[in-house]
């Protein structure tokens, strides 16, 4: 279970989220993104040390400024049926995804190289051939040198 | 000056209007949000800071001063809020005795 898709679950629940600077918003999420950035309406607000109270019709909360969030239980049991459903569809689909792919890749690439290489040394071959015959050259011209 | 896709609140309901900003550090800002962009910078007019206790700088006091015309740079801004139906209020949290 990954953290936002709990709190993505918790959409529409009361929850309370604590800041890095210890206040408190006691509210119901609205709405999140993945940076947790949230959304509350119908807000209580508490100082850090417990002792003043604000009510917000709505606040926006910046994601990084949040140390902790509490989320009510039941809310737990309605996230888990989501990954389940997603885990039972995904990994068939994927792994066939997969297996297609790795044994189309794995004969038909090797084969296709070895041709290649069958060429090259065939080419090979052939230029070895007529640095050979170059090799005569040179020796033959060498042997002019020598003579002159 | 208009507001983008992929924000969790729609900060076009609130140009116009008194906004209360909370930024990292613990300035507290009202003012009247004029604009924003997608990065939360904010252009607040007629801004007010709430003063902070020397002592305790979390807590605000009463004392203000004027700011003026402000742009809040938005990696700075922790928290967003309408003034509108903002107040402190008594500990709601407190159980009735005897409950």
């Amino acid at each position: 279970m990954l953290p936002l898709s709990l709190l993505k679950t918790a959409q529409g629940h009361p929850m309370l989220v604590e800041l890095k600077n210890g206040e408190t918003y006691n509210g119901h999420l609205v709405n999140c993104d993945t940076w947790m950035n949230i959304h509350l309406r119908e807000v209580i607000c508490t100082s850090k040390d417990g002792d003043r109270f604000w009510r917000m019709p709505e606040c926006y909360i910046r994601g990084n400024t949040i140390k902790y969030l509490r989320v009510p239980d039941e809310v737990i049991d309605k996230v888990q049926e989501e990954s389940k459903s997603r885990t039972d569809r995904k990994p068939p689909g994927v792994g066939r995804g997969r297996g297609r792919g790795g044994s189309q890749d794995g004969p038909g690439g090797r084969p296709a190289k070895g041709i290649g290489r069958g060429f090259d040394e065939g080419g090979a071959r052939g230029q070895g051939g007529s640095r050979g015959g170059r090799g005569g050259l040179g020796g033959s011209r060498g042997a002019g040198r020598g003579r002159g | 000056m208009s507001g983008r896709k992929e924000t969790v609140l729609d900060l076009a309901k609130f140009v116009d209007k008194g906004v209360q900003v909370k930024l990292t550090g613990g300035r507290q800002v009202t003012g009247t949000l004029k604009g924003y962009d997608q990065l939360l910078n904010l252009v607040l007019d007629e801004a007010v800071e709430f003063i902070r206790d020397a002592d305790d700088p979390l807590k605000t006091t009463d004392q203000t001063r004027r700011l003026g015309l402000i742009v809040c740079r938005g990696t700075a801004v922790m928290l967003v809020s309408p003034t509108d139906g903002t107040d402190e209020i008594a500990n709601p949290f407190l159980q009735p005795e005897g409950a």
